[in-house]
């Protein structure tokens, strides 16, 4: 009985992560490309400098929205919850 | 579903566990940068053509960016940074060839991210020893005593950021594309690895910078 709470609970707290997720990186890339493009309209001969700077953004941007992927994921495919029991 | 993506298989050896399926992909890595490394240099010429104008270019395109964060040490530190990167970029692409469970990319695996972001912070605190002297210990206690909280914690948070990120990347582009030619065959998972091939390429070239711009941090002359 306990075995089935926990396993709903963490699958629907993994939903609830890897949602919130989602909607922080999307949001947080939104933010960094709409300036990045801002600006290359502005100065179509920095493009290619604006571009490479808004690529490594990105990287560091998404960096914590995937760790909690991870963490959704380690939560429902593997027993570390469950283990505990 | 069987989930292929995160396991290994452990070999127990003298007390410590080993994945082996990680090594042996590592290891491969290896032999391909050492093959395509002793291609690109015999008979080098003067105007380049073939494989030594492909490396020279990666190397060119690569080295820009990284000049402007190293400035005149760049020289020195230039062969480490390359390697960062062009390991890390063989091994992201290596787990997007398609094969019957036989190859995996060994960034997938914590363990080679943990190593080779610890193996990043070691050489930069060596590297500004080196080149600052003792003086390289003077920054961590400025502006304030009390700062150094704060810089240690900024020591600490650069390997554990820098291993999660490539971790995450590779292991998530490695699940979803399991998942997807299971749910999908033939044709989504194609969509998912032109995407992959591209993450691959960001998440080494953002290792490197990263790796730079830090290094740049603690060889500046001026505070």
């Amino acid at each position: 009985m306990e075995k089935a709470i926990v396993l709903s609970v963490s699958v629907f707290s993994a939903c609830l992560v890897a949602g919130l997720a989602a909607l922080a990186a999307a949001f947080g890339d939104a933010l960094a490309v709409r300036k990045a493009f801002e600006g290359m309209t502005r100065q179509p001969e920095m493009a290619g400098k604006l571009m490479t700077n808004l690529f490594i953004s990105i990287g560091l941007i998404e960096s914590i929205p995937i760790i909690a992927v991870v963490i959704a994921i380690v939560l429902v495919f593997t027993d570390v919850v469950v283990g505990k029991l | 579903m069987e989930m292929h993506a995160g396991t290994h298989h452990v070999v127990q050896m003298w007390g410590l566990s080993f994945n082996m399926d990680t090594l042996y992909m590592t290891w491969l890595t290896m032999a391909i940068i050492l093959i395509i490394a002793f291609f690109a240099t015999r008979q080098r010429k003067m105007v380049p053509t073939g494989l030594q104008n492909g490396v020279e270019m990666v190397l060119e395109i690569i080295g820009d960016q990284l000049k402007g964060s190293l400035g005149e040490h760049f020289n020195k530190f230039s062969s480490l940074l390359f390697t960062f990167f062009f390991f890390i970029f063989i091994s992201n692409e290596l787990g997007l060839i398609p094969s019957p469970h036989i190859l995996v990319s060994p960034t997938s695996d914590l363990n080679t991210t943990l190593g080779l972001a610890i193996a990043s912070s070691v050489s930069i605190w060596l590297i500004g020893l080196r080149v600052k002297g003792v003086g390289y210990l003077k920054h961590f206690f400025q502006p304030f005593v009390v700062f150094v909280i704060f810089h240690l914690m900024e020591e600490i948070s650069k390997p554990v950021t820098l291993s999660f990120r490539l971790f995450g990347n590779i292991i998530a582009g490695e699940i979803v594309l399991e998942l997807l030619n299971s749910l999908a065959p033939y044709l989504t998972p194609i969509i998912w690895l032109v995407f992959s091939l591209f993450v691959g390429i960001v998440q080494a070239f953002v290792f490197t910078i990263l790796t730079t711009a830090y290094l740049g941090m603690a060889v500046a002359d001026e505070h």
